[in-house]
């Protein structure tokens, strides 16, 4: 599978409808990373174009905030707690768990751009440790087989959309 | 009726956010035991300083709104116990601060200690040596040893271009290079990616410089407090001394700190005089071109041309022979058959005592300099309007203006490369809400920054104003009171005004009624900053264009007024001074006119001799006077008229009828190979005297190094010259020649004090009101279909001018300067071309092959041809006609054919 193709004409509308909007930077970053699942690099440009800013200035605030990614993300993103407590509780071998059975290691998304694995330090749900993210949704008290589960689950999902 | 009178000042640049001044009440705070009082707005560590208390700084800058990045700066109010940074933390009332306890200490130490941590072990071999902040601030809190384990970062140093070496690993995140490059030179190239410890400050897509908007101009080296951006440079280790001077190449006149090593310049900085034009800034000239000086070309002996070859021999032998020929030529042929060639690179003093030695010994008024090419005209023309009374009303003076004034209308100008720092006046006077309207044919890069660019076809700039007035005027947005207290014949100005035809007008122009309308509601009711460049004063109907200029000028009150008027880019760095010193055809030093006895006979009487009254030639007409067998001799010092001026075979041909050639330069260049007699002289860094800028700032220069081999500074050649010449009792030292031009000249006589900043302008002489001049339109050029596009020259940042010592610089040389000729993407289309194929421009007088370069920029139908890349080859396309005659097709632009070349490799 290829990355996703880019519709411009869908990214220009964005950036115009934000363009004269006060401090409208981050909200347009939030648009595109919504609608395309990442922000296109090529993008850079036109966004500081638009907004009157430097392409640099741009680039700082989305490699400055993790919920953007200037590259193309899965459909999944797995996000691993490394955390104090998921630390205490074995978090680091679930994260080896998930990095063999996707063959992935963090930060890389899959070539068929299903899976993104990330690991993070704190998802703020220290009570059931160990914890990950599969998008929106959060999954706490993990053990091996579950993640096997969890994963299993998905992948099947990811197949049947295909 | 007296014109409002304007005071001058010293240009502040842009201002920090936190400064002192003003009519706040003091506050009274303690340090170190210490009472002070001080203004408010000050920060503590402001305060400290103007105390006299010293604070390490690592992220600070004055030029640079306040960061708080490094900590470094912290001290400690002793009543609540708290520590802060001191350069973030405004004074406050009865504050008891202390800058050195041992706790403030302590924490100093551990910061500097974490970041040593970071710090890779090359410190030894580091460039910036003894200059980095970094170790001098370890040094002072005795950091030595760091026990912490190492943690030095992983970043590979950017090393592709011939500039800058970026070695990230010793970047210590105080932000500077990034508040320099978005705040002083609004460029934007970088910014911080990415946070915490994985923070650095990247360039977009991490792309090497080059491949940024990046333009080199080296301020964020400058300011960098570590080894992370340091000069590249064939030599190693920090300069044995420094010295301050002033930059050799163009007319804003930035102040330099050259490092000197054995007798060499090895590396130019931006000078921390606070005072100065350009501040913490450069451009990429200034700040890297430098190293031409140390040329394999410069010239070192004086050499005679003996059998067709220049031979060395010794001065005595060739400033005897200069004489002589000279003299000769005199005798032979008259006055007029000998011209002299000045120059606006050369200090005051030597211009003054060149046209001395012309006028006074040999008689002539021949002199010229090449400012010819640059805005002379202008100056002629506000001369005529105000009856050489009220000049300087129209020029504005400081750059620091445009950052002031109302709106900016830069027209034909390209500021950006022209004069960089200029051009950093502008963008953050653009950043700050001015608007700024810009008329060019190109959309050049300050039209990004701009309110409105009106894309003019070339040569009508004159009916584009003129109808921008008509629709002021139709919304009475104008100066009323301005036009009727110091203005006359307003009346036939409107009423012609009104009588333009605005849709014949748009036809003309190229520009749509609305943008017309766009620009009028812009300048209506405002001042205005007019900055005007080579796009009116080299071109055709430039005249009238300027004419016009004057006229909305006056209409919208714009004379006198602070930061208003005209603001004209000296291209080269003395041009004001060569023009104040008389090396110019009809005007002696003081710019009186030669044909004026009242100011003949003053300098008769000091030169105790007799003046010829009728005004010399000018540079071009020298030229047609040499084809025409009546000039014989041509004395040139520091301007290199063929690779500079149009039509080389043309020039190459006079110059071969000359008798006589005697060339007085520093490089090995087109002209001196063909001079009969060379006398190698001394580059900016290589004399004293003085430098006077665009604003009219006089400048000293300070010597840094002495001359290569036997050269001589420029002056000392002259007077020597002068006295074989027979020159009775000619002035014989700087100090002379300065004490003889102040006797005459007050204006001027301050130069002999150095040190001080002094600005030549603004006398006013009220009592006089400034004529409208009558409207008259451009002039339409034949359209000839063998020629069906147009080609437009222009600056480019890394050659001044011709580029005859820019392409000595062994840096900018190893550069690809990506200049190649512009085209329209529609038109590369068209002619089946792309990026680095070669096409053939041919003209009426000749033709030149270049590399393509698509530029989106471009309108289809134009093409742009830069000035000083590949020998100048731009030259070759225009015809060498008379700028100031009004059916002048003008140097800057030409029709041209365009084709695909043959394949070349080079
Ligand atoms: S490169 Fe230099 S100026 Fe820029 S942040 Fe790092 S240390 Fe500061
Ligand atoms: S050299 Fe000038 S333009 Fe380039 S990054 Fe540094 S400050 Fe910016
Ligand atoms: S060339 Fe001009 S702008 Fe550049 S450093 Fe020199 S004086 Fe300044
Ligand atoms: S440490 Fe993992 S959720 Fe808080
Ligand atoms: S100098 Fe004050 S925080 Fe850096």
């Amino acid at each position: 599978m290829k990355p996703p193709e880019i519709d411009w004409q869908k990214l220009n509308t964005l950036i115009e409808s934000r363009k004269t909007e006060q401090w409208g930077l981050i909200p347009l970053l939030q648009d595109i990373q919504k609608a395309f699942g990442f922000i296109p690099p090529e993008s850079v440009e036109p966004i500081a174009d638009a907004l009157g800013l430097f392409p640099a200035q741009v680039q700082g605030v989305i490699t400055f905030y993790s919920g953007f990614s200037l590259a193309p993300r899965g459909k999944f993103v797995l996000r691993v707690c490394c955390g104090t407590a998921c630390h205490v509780k074995g978090g680091r071998s679930i994260l080896r768990l998930v990095q063999q059975d996707l063959k992935l290691k963090e930060g890389e998304t899959s070539p068929d751009y299903q899976f993104t694995l990330e690991s993070v330090a704190c998802l703020g749900a220290c009570a059931l440790a160990p914890t990950m993210m599969v998008n929106r949704e959060y999954f706490g008290r993990l053990s091996p087989p579950k993640v096997a589960g969890i994963l299993n689950y998905f992948g099947k999902e990811a197949q049947e959309e295909e | 009726m007296k014109l409002p009178a304007i005071v001058c000042r010293g240009g502040s640049r842009t201002a920090p956010t936190i400064k002192g001044g003003g009519l706040v009440e003091a506050i009274t705070l303690t340090i170190n035991g210490k009472t002070i009082s001080c203004n408010p707005e000050l920060s503590l560590l402001d305060a400290a300083l103007q105390n006299g208390f010293s604070i390490p700084t690592l992220c600070h800058h004055p030029d640079l709104k306040p960061f708080g990045a490094c900590r470094i700066c912290l001290v400690e109010e002793e009543k609540t116990g708290r520590l802060m940074a001191a350069c973030v933390t405004p004074a406050a009332q009865n504050m008891v601060i202390r800058t050195d306890t041992p706790r403030v200490l302590s924490h100093r130490r551990n910061i500097v200690s974490l970041m040593l941590a970071a710090h890779p072990e090359s410190c030894i071999v580091c460039d910036k040596g003894n200059r980095c902040r970094l170790r001098q601030v370890a040094a002072n809190l005795g950091v030595g040893e760091i026990r912490l384990d190492p943690m030095p970062s992983d970043q590979m140093p950017d090393q592709l271009n011939p500039f800058i070496y970026r070695d990230l690993s010793k970047c210590i995140l105080c932000g500077k290079c990034i508040r320099a490059d978005h705040e002083l030179v609004v460029t934007g190239a970088i910014d911080y990616s990415f946070r915490g410890i994985r923070a650095y400050p990247a360039t977009i897509q991490d792309k090497p410089l080059e491949k940024t908007g990046c333009t080199f101009c080296g301020t964020c080296v400058a300011v960098c407090p570590t080894g992370a951006l340091t000069t590249r440079s064939v030599y190693k280790g920090v300069p044995e001394r420094e010295v301050d001077t002033v930059c050799g190449f163009c007319g804003v006149g930035c102040r330099l700190r050259l490092g000197v090593t054995g007798g060499l310049v090895i590396e130019a900085n931006p000078s921390t005089d606070t005072k100065s034009v350009n501040g913490a800034t450069l451009c990429v000239r200034g700040h890297f071109g430098h190293d031409y000086l140390n040329s394999s070309k410069r010239l070192t002996r004086p050499m005679i041309r003996k059998n067709g070859d220049l031979e060395p021999v010794s001065w005595e032998e060739a400033l005897q022979e200069t004489a002589h020929r000279l003299l000769m030529l005199k005798e032979q042929h008259g006055p007029k058959s000998i011209a002299f060639l000045g120059s606006s690179k050369c200090t005051n003093e030597e211009n003054y005592l060149f046209q001395k030695i012309a006028r006074s010994l040999l008689k002539t008024n021949n002199i010229d300099n090449n400012g010819y090419a640059m805005g002379r005209r202008l100056l002629n023309c506000i001369e005529k309007r105000t009856d050489g009374s009220g000049r300087f009303h129209f020029f504005a003076g400081s750059l620091a203006g445009l950052e002031k004034i109302d709106m900016v209308l830069v027209i034909g100008a390209d500021p950006t490369h022209s004069m960089p720092v200029m051009g950093y006046y502008l963008k953050r006077g653009a950043v700050k809400g001015i608007p700024i309207i810009v008329v060019d044919p190109r959309k050049t890069e300050l039209a990004d920054y701009s309110t409105l660019w009106l894309p003019v076809r070339p040569g009508t700039d004159a009916d584009l104003i003129h109808a921008i007035a008509a629709l002021i005027l139709e919304q009475k947005s104008h100066d009323i009171s301005f036009v009727e207290r110091f203005t006359e014949g307003f009346r036939g100005y409107a009423d012609s005004l009104a009588s333009l035809d605005l849709t014949q007008i748009c036809k003309k122009t190229g520009i749509a009624i609305d943008s017309l309308k766009k620009a009028a509601a812009l300048i209506g009711h405002k001042k205005i900053a007019f900055v005007v460049g080579d796009g009116i004063l080299k071109q055709r109907s430039g005249l009238e264009a300027v004419e016009a200029l004057l006229n909305l000028a006056m209409l919208t009150g714009s004379i006198a007024h602070k930061g208003a008027g005209f603001y004209i880019p000296a291209k080269e760095n003395n041009m004001i001074g060569a023009w104040d010193m008389g090396t110019i055809p009809d005007a002696l030093p003081g710019r009186r006119l030669v044909d004026d006895r009242e100011a003949r006979m003053e300098w008769e009487k000091a030169w105790q001799t007799e003046l010829p009254a009728e005004p010399g030639m000018d540079l071009v007409h020298m030229i047609q006077a040499a084809e025409k067998g009546t000039l014989k001799g041509l004395f040139i010092m520091g301007e290199n008229p063929l690779r500079s001026l149009p039509q080389p075979e043309r020039l190459q041909a006079a110059f071969a009828k000359l008798d006589l050639i005697v060339v007085q330069d520093i490089l090995l260049n087109e002209t001196v190979s063909n001079a009969h007699i060379v006398l190698p002289g001394a580059a900016f860094s290589e004399k004293e005297g003085a430098f006077i800028n665009m604003e009219g700032r006089l400048q000293n220069l300070t010597a840094a190094v002495k001359p290569p081999g036997d050269a001589r500074p420029d002056l000392d050649i002259l007077i020597t010259l002068a006295q074989k010449l027979g020159a009775n009792n000619p002035p014989a030292t700087l100090t002379q020649v300065r004490a003889e031009i102040g006797g005459v000249l007050s204006l001027y006589a301050p130069t002999a004090r150095s040190g001080q900043l002094v600005w030549i302008q603004k006398r006013m002489r009220g009592g006089s009101t400034i004529p409208f001049s009558p409207i008259r339109t451009c002039s339409q050029e034949q359209p000839d279909p063998a020629y069906p596009h147009l080609a437009v020259i222009g600056s480019q940042r890394y050659h001044l001018g011709s580029g005859t010592r820019t392409s000595q610089s062994a840096r900018i040389g190893a550069f690809n300067t990506g200049c190649g000729i512009a085209v329209a993407p529609e038109d590369a289309l068209k002619w089946d071309v792309t990026d680095g194929d070669m096409i053939q421009l041919t003209s009426v007088v000749g033709s030149l092959k270049g590399k393509v370069r698509i530029d989106k920029k471009m309108q289809p139908g134009l093409v742009w041809v830069p000035l000083g890349d590949n020998s100048n080859m731009a030259r070759c396309l225009i015809g060498l006609t008379p700028l100031m005659d009004s059916d002048s097709p003008g140097w800057n632009t030409c029709p041209v054919l365009i084709e695909k070349a043959e394949e070349e490799t080079i």
